[in-house]
């Protein structure tokens, strides 16, 4: 099965944080876990996400193997596995990997795997006006990212 | 699934216009989704529009009329709380005259067809608005100039744009949303920054002129200058449309580059640049912003971005500045009943007299306002009734609006929250959102679109504001109609439409013609484009455009520099928020917490501020906190504020409405405003700024 990749470009960001608020409407997120973020440093803006890695150290670093990573490419964690020991949290080289206090829990960027899915796109890359967003197959993104 | 309902609607959570999906679950909207088939935003949508949810069912939200008793808010009903708004009304118009009561509203947010028309019918011309300083003077100037408001056609493939003080992605989206702008940009258009910030445009830019603020005015003379005098203006054009062509000449050639460079910081050499690339690339575009306005120099600076547009020849045509043609619906101003306001009261406007321009447009300066409550002179405002709008925060120089507020004798209003401004009413009216109205949106844009916001939910008791305009017309004796829908069947009728039809299709596009002024004219009085006003002329003012510099500026009042020595640019919006807007919306106040003053890093080393701290920004008039961001990419002698800043976590009737509030640093004066708009400047002021090290 083909993986799937999503990348900020991130000289198109503009700062909106039209994405994260999206996020947080999808995965009905209160306050405090934030799975897309983009820092200002004015006037650049930089998008902080999970980039789903090839070789994750999120999984890596769980001692309860409560992360994996499916047939899609897409790292997920198994709630119920959790212990929240934060071993993922300091383990993530992005900072997306969050930790979700109400719930004691790791939580991260699922890919809107119920929208993937479907064959829709994740709800960050559907809202966001510059494009910088991009979602699909991973070998075609690459491509598309060498050619600018 | 089946048990969830999605409608399709228009987002209003700033001026409007985006398409959205609503899902509504058992009478309750759940999620939102971008429309990709809306011809405004396909598909996008911001974080303020994708919030609402959290507005429209916040527990501070006031779902039904209450009366202040005794300083206490106590919940009436609709019947109670319009009976006693329209009782006092009917009172004060026996007593006083309807003139005495003013009726208000903040930014653009589609119901000033209904705001007005009560207005009108009620016989005030007292209408209180943003207006002076923001848009509708945008659009006063152009009606003087060249008959109408010329939008930025990035449909009609321009190869050049000038972004002047404007960042339509992030703010500031009156004709339309970002998203035309992005395509025409990534189509390879040129593109011209004018800015004092190096903002997500200015990097993007092929040119970016880092201006003095308030300078734009001086500086579209230099463009003009160099235009003129390399001969690059369309002489045809100039020959057969220009009204006053030669005594605008001179006025203009009668400014020397340098001085130019001095007034506006940029070199002669970027001016030069920057004008050639605008008057040889075609077509090309200008979109200007609110700050051009936010000046003493907002009528004339638009005048002059006007001159820029029709001798270049881009004026209606495709890629240029155009005139879009509506839908054949009925317009705001039919709707609004402006004619049905008799002279002797239209004579009566507060500051009419002097804001000639201001009351073309058929508004008033707040200033006005505040002067008639606080002295009674020339006449008083004895009631007031504000629709959406919180000018203690967002109006120039809020400690007199606070204290005119205040005093006025009866106010209503209409709004969602206890804002400041609400706490200071006797009746607060609960309004609905956008989810929860039906109307024909966009009418007043002047970008060729009508769209069909229908409404998802009901909320409480919440009414959207038209039925609140209506139902208290009626009660004022006002012709109506029975329902909020059979208003928008007459708005459009004359497209052969019911609502229920409208709303089916979602949108309604006027048929484009470029160069309509080649058969008909422009519609001035000289059917020409007045570079030389006539209108002006005949109130006795300077006909020709010019720059007058801001009267608070180091080089108006070298005086102040020693304790004030920084430029202070109030202005700054901010994605989240759209003026006053959304500091009680969690999704949104966790991205932005707290008020921010953008500082360059060699004045904030010097002043021994760092990022993060909290700092006292200061002008003549008072001093208030806010939270150092530095950022390299502004001038080290100007200094950015956010705008809109009060506390809704904080209880008290106040809400902390002057803790950060940058207005109580602003100037109102007559002599600070624009001499026909009445525009207040918000935008070039004096400061200084020192470590806060109260506990805050």
């Amino acid at each position: 099965m083909p993986k799937y990749s999503l990348l900020f470009r991130k000289k198109d960001c503009m700062g909106c944080h039209a994405c994260e608020v999206a996020c947080k409407q999808e995965h009905s997120l209160p306050v405090g876990p934030r799975l897309v973020r983009v820092l200002e440093k004015a006037p650049d803006f930089i998008p902080i996400y999970c980039h789903h890695c090839a070789k994750a150290p999120c999984i890596e670093a769980c001692p309860e193997k409560a992360i994996s990573k499916n047939e899609m490419g897409v790292v997920l964690i198994t709630k119920e596995l959790c212990i929240g020991c934060m071993a993922c949290v300091d383990a993530c080289p992005f900072g997306a990997m969050q930790f979700f206090e109400e719930e004691g829990t790791a939580v991260k960027c699922d890919l809107c795997i119920d929208r993937i899915s479907m064959g829709r796109a994740p709800a960050c890359a559907c809202v966001c006006p510059t494009g910088c967003i991009v979602y699909g197959q991973t070998k075609a993104i690459l491509d598309a990212m060498v050619d600018g | 699934m089946e048990d969830i309902k999605k409608i399709k609607t228009v987002c209003r959570s700033c001026h409007g216009g985006c398409g959205v999906i609503v899902h509504v679950k058992d009478g309750k909207a759940i999620k939102l989704e971008g429309d990709p088939d809306s011809p405004i935003s396909r598909g996008s949508l911001c974080s303020k529009g994708l919030a609402i949810i959290q507005l429209a069912y916040h527990p501070d939200r006031v779902i039904y009329p209450m009366q202040k008793v005794n300083g206490t808010w106590k919940r009436i009903s609709w019947d109670e709380a319009l009976d006693i708004v329209a009782n006092k009304f009917k009172e004060v118009i026996n007593q006083y005259g309807p003139e005495s009561i003013v009726i208000g509203q903040g930014t653009g947010r589609d119901y000033e067809s209904h705001l007005y028309r009560f207005a009108n019918l009620l016989g005030t011309p007292n209408v209180l608005t943003a207006g002076h300083m923001c848009y509708v003077s945008r659009v006063g100037a152009t009606l003087i100039t060249c008959g109408n408001l010329p939008v930025a056609d990035y449909r009609g493939g321009p190869k050049c744009i000038v972004m002047w003080a404007c960042n339509p992605q992030w703010t500031n989206p009156d004709e339309y949303k970002g998203i035309d702008f992005w395509d025409a940009y990534k189509k390879g258009a040129k593109l011209i920054v004018i800015d004092p910030r190096r903002g997500f445009l200015a990097k993007k830019a092929d040119l970016w002129l880092q201006l003095r603020p308030g300078t734009d005015g001086a500086l579209a003379i230099g463009f003009l200058k160099v235009i003129i005098e390399e001969g690059l203006y369309d002489r045809e054009f100039v020959e057969q449309f220009v009204h006053g062509w030669e005594p605008f000449k001179e006025r203009i050639l009668s400014h020397s580059l340098d001085w130019v460079a001095d007034t506006t910081w940029v070199s002669k050499e970027e001016i030069i640049k920057a004008a050639k690339i605008y008057a040889t690339t075609k077509p090309a575009c200008i979109h200007w912003g609110v700050p051009t306005e936010q000046t003493i120099n907002c009528t004339d600076c638009t005048r002059l971005l006007s001159a820029l547009m029709a001798i270049t020849g881009n004026l209606d045509a495709p890629g240029g500045n155009v005139f879009y043609v509506p839908p054949p619906v009925r317009k705001v101003s039919d709707f609004a009943c402006h004619k049905e306001l008799s002279p002797e009261q239209a004579k009566k406007r507060l500051g009419g007299e002097q804001y000639k321009l201001a009351s073309r447009v058929a508004l008033i300066t707040p200033k006005v306002a505040w002067e008639a409550i606080l002295t009674g002179k020339p006449y008083p405002l004895k009631a007031g009734l504000l629709c959406g709008t919180n000018p203690v925060i967002t109006r120039a120089n809020a400690r007199e609006a606070y204290e005119a507020l205040s005093k006025l004798e009866f106010l209503a209003v209409v709004d969602f929250f206890l804002t400041p401004t609400a706490e200071l009413a006797d009746i607060f009216l609960p309004a609905g959102t956008w989810l929860e109205q039906n109307h024909v949106a966009d009418n007043w844009k002047r970008h060729g679109f009508v769209l069909a916001r229908q409404k998802a939910v009901e909320i409480g008791e919440c009414w959207q504001d038209h039925k609140i305009f209506m139902e208290l017309g009626k009660r004022m004796g006002q012709k109506w109609w029975d329902t909020v829908e059979e208003a928008l069947d007459y708005i459009l009728e004359p497209a052969g439409l019911t609502w229920e039809e409208f709303k089916k299709k979602g949108y309604l596009q006027g048929q484009m013609e470029y160069y309509k002024y080649k058969e008909k004219g422009f519609s001035t009085p000289t059917k020409k484009v007045e570079l030389y006003s006539t209108i002006l002329e005949k109130w006795g003012r300077d006909p020709l455009p010019k720059y007058t510099e801001p009267p608070e500026s180091p080089i108006s009042r070298p005086d102040l520099l020693e304790r004030y020595p920084y430029i202070l640019n109030a202005g700054l919006r901010t994605p989240t928020f759209f003026h006053s807007a959304n500091r009680q919306i969690p999704w949104l106040r966790e991205i932005r917490p707290d008020p921010i003053v953008e500082i360059h890093p060699d004045t904030a080393k010097k002043e021994g501020i760092k990022e993060g701290m909290w700092v006292w920004v200061e002008s003549p008039r008072g001093k208030v906190r806010l939270k150092a961001r530095l950022n390299d990419g502004i001038h080290p002698q100007v200094v950015v504020a956010e705008h809109g800043w009060w506390y809704p976590e904080i209880k008290d009737p106040g809400h902390g409405w002057d803790i950060s509030n940058i207005n109580i640093l602003t100037d109102n004066s007559h002599q600070s405003m624009d001499p026909v708009m009445g525009a207040t400047n918000l935008r070039v002021l004096l400061c200084n700024i020192s470590l806060c090290t109260e506990e805050v």
